[in-house]
C-alpha cells in the first residue's frame, strides 16, 4: 500500500476514534452530576507524530493544520485545536533530530515508532509533543491565569490520558512484531 | 532583491509556521466575537451528519432514562395546569368564573410571546471551557441565531450557529456568555460559569440583606430578548459572604443535567424584531 494512501486511512481513523469516542468518555464517564477535575484525551496528534521521518516540514505544518481544523470543526473551537497542533507539527523535526543517533534521512520510508525507535525514546517524544500541544491547547481555550492551578491539573490529567490512549492504540493497531518494516 | 529571496528561502518553514499561526488566532478570535464563521462549526452539514449517524446508534441505549424524563415532565406540567383552571370534581367539569366588566384594571391579558419546537440532541459535551451542543434542527425547521435552548427542566443554552439541517448552540457551561437571573424575590444579578466543575454555576454579588437559603431556586429573568422569564436555571446549596464589598456569593446546581441531555425545546420569541425595533430607536435618539 502506497504510503499516501496508508496515511489517509489513518488519518480518518484517527479522527472517528477522536470524535465519536474519545470527546465521549466525559461526558458518561460519571453520569452523576458530581465533580472531578475533568480531562479530555486527545489521540489525534498522533497522526503527526506517525508521519515518516523524511516529512518536509512545511507539508507537515500543512497536514497538522487540517487535522486541527477538522477536529475544530467537531469540537466547536474554531482554530484552538489547529492552532497546538500546527506548532508540535512544527517542533516535530527538531525534536526527532534531538533524540535519534543518525540523522533523519538514513530513516528512508521509515516512521517513527516502538519497533524503530525502542520504547523509551518514543515515549521521551511522543510525551513531550503530546505535551506541549496540551499546554497551548489548554491555555488558549481557558485563557485565565488567575486559574491557573486548575489549568495546570486540567494539562496533567489530560496528558497522562492521552498518553494512555495512545499507549493503547500503538499496542493494539500497529505491528509489532519483528516482520517485515 | 535576490537577498530577499534568499532570506524566504532560508526561513521558509518559520515563515509558513506563523503564517498558519495566524490564520488560526484569527479564526479562534472570530469566534470569541459569538458571531464566528459558520464553517468552522458542529452545525456545518458534513459534521452534523456524522454525529446523526452516531446517534442512531446510541440512541437506544438511552430510552429509559429518557422516558422517565418526560413523564416527569408531563406530571409537572399537568401540576401546572390543573392549577391554571378549577374542576368540580363531581360534574368534571370545568367551572367557568364570569369576571364582572368593571373588573377590567385586574383582567390581565397574556400573550403567546413564545413558540416551543422540539429538537434532538445529536452531540454535546460538558468538559471544554466553552460546551457547545448540536441539534438536528436547522434553518429549514424555523430556528434561527440567538433563540433560546430549554431542557424539561431548566435552561440550556442559546443557539450560535444555524445550517438548513442543524444548529449549534452554546449551554450556559461556558466562560464566554452570562445569564441574567433572579431569585425568588426578584433580586437580580448574573448567573456565569467558572469553567471547571459542570454541575457548580456561580451567581455575585447579591447584596447582604437579602436572606437566601440552601435549596432555593434561581430562575431566568425576562429582560434578555430571547431567552423567556421564570425559567428554572438551579438551586443554591452553598453562600460565601465577601466582607470585602458586603454581598454575597452563590453556589447553585443547575437543574439541567447536562450530561445526559437528549430532548430540549428551542423558544422563538415571536414579538423578538418588534421589541428589538423599539428599544433600538430608544437608543438612537440623542
Amino acid at each position: 500500500m502506497s504510503v499516501y494512501l496508508k496515511n489517509f486511512f489513518r488519518f480518518c481513523f484517527i479522527m472517528l476514534i477522536q470524535i465519536l469516542i474519545l470527546n465521549k468518555i466525559t461526558l458518561r464517564w460519571w453520569s452523576q452530576p458530581s465533580g472531578f477535575p475533568i480531562f479530555i484525551p486527545y489521540v489525534y496528534p498522533l497522526f503527526i507524530l506517525l508521519l515518516t521521518f523524511e516529512t518536509p516540514v512545511w507539508l507537515l505544518i500543512i497536514l497538522g493544520f487540517i487535522t486541527g481544523i477538522t477536529v475544530d470543526t467537531f469540537m466547536n473551537t474554531a482554530g484552538i485545536h489547529a492552532c497546538a497542533t500546527v506548532f508540535i507539527a512544527y517542533l516535530r523535526t527538531n525534536v526527532l533530530n534531538a533524540l535519534l543517533p543518525k540523522n533523519l534521512s538514513e530513516y528512508p520510508n521509515q516512521s517513527p515508532s516502538i519497533k524503530n525507535m525502542g520504547w523509551m525514546p518514543f515515549l521521551v517524544y511522543s510525551g513531550f509533543l503530546i505535551l506541549l500541544h496540551h499546554i497551548v491547547f489548554f491555555t488558549i481555550e481557558l485563557w485565565n491565569i488567575s486559574n491557573i492551578g486548575y489549568l495546570l491539573l486540567k494539562i496533567a490529567a489530560s496528558a497522562v490520558t492521552s498518553m494512555l490512549f495512545i499507549i493503547a492504540y500503538l499496542l493494539l493497531f500497529t505491528r509489532q512484531s519483528v516482520g517485515k518494516s | 532583491m535576490r537577498n530577499f529571496i534568499l532570506f524566504i528561502r532560508r526561513f521558509f518553514n518559520l515563515i509558513l509556521f506563523l503564517g498558519v499561526e495566524i490564520v488560526c488566532i484569527v479564526l479562534i478570535a472570530h469566534t470569541n466575537t459569538m458571531q464566528g464563521t459558520d464553517i468552522v462549526s458542529s452545525a456545518n452539514t458534513v459534521a452534523g451528519i456524522l454525529y446523526k449517524k452516531q446517534n442512531d446508534v446510541v440512541y437506544y441505549f438511552g430510552l429509559r432514562k429518557m422516558n422517565d424524563s418526560l413523564i416527569n415532565e408531563n406530571a409537572r406540567l399537568r401540576k401546572q395546569i390543573a392549577g391554571l383552571k378549577s374542576v368540580d370534581t363531581l360534574k368534571d367539569t370545568i367551572v367557568k368564573k364570569v369576571i364582572p366588566s368593571a373588573d377590567t384594571n385586574r383582567h390581565i391579558v397574556h400573550y403567546a410571546d413564545y413558540l416551543y419546537r422540539t429538537a434532538y440532541v445529536i452531540n454535546n459535551s460538558v468538559s471544554a471551557a466553552n460546551n457547545y451542543i448540536t441539534i438536528n434542527r436547522g434553518s429549514n425547521d424555523g430556528i434561527t441565531k440567538d433563540m433560546a435552548v430549554l431542557s424539561g427542566t431548566g435552561l440550556v443554552g442559546l443557539v450560535v450557529h444555524v445550517s438548513p439541517h442543524f444548529a449549534s448552540v452554546i449551554s450556559i457551561l461556558s466562560i464566554k456568555q452570562q445569564v441574567s437571573a433572579k431569585l425568588k424575590d426578584g433580586t437580580s444579578s448574573f448567573v456565569n460559569w467558572e469553567g471547571s466543575k459542570p454541575d457548580v454555576m456561580i451567581m455575585k454579588d447579591i447584596p447582604m440583606q437579602i436572606k437566601v437559603k440552601p435549596g432555593d431556586s434561581i430562575f431566568t429573568t425576562g429582560y434578555s430578548l430571547h431567552i423567556p422569564g421564570d425559567i428554572l436555571i438551579g438551586t443554591v446549596f452553598k453562600l460565601e459572604y465577601v466582607k470585602k464589598n458586603n454581598m454575597q456569593i452563590l453556589s447553585l446546581h443547575p437543574s439541567t443535567n447536562f450530561r445526559n441531555l437528549q430532548y430540549v425545546y428551542v423558544a422563538g420569541n415571536k414579538m423578538a424584531e418588534e421589541r428589538k425595533q423599539l428599544e433600538d430607536s430608544v437608543k438612537s435618539k440623542p
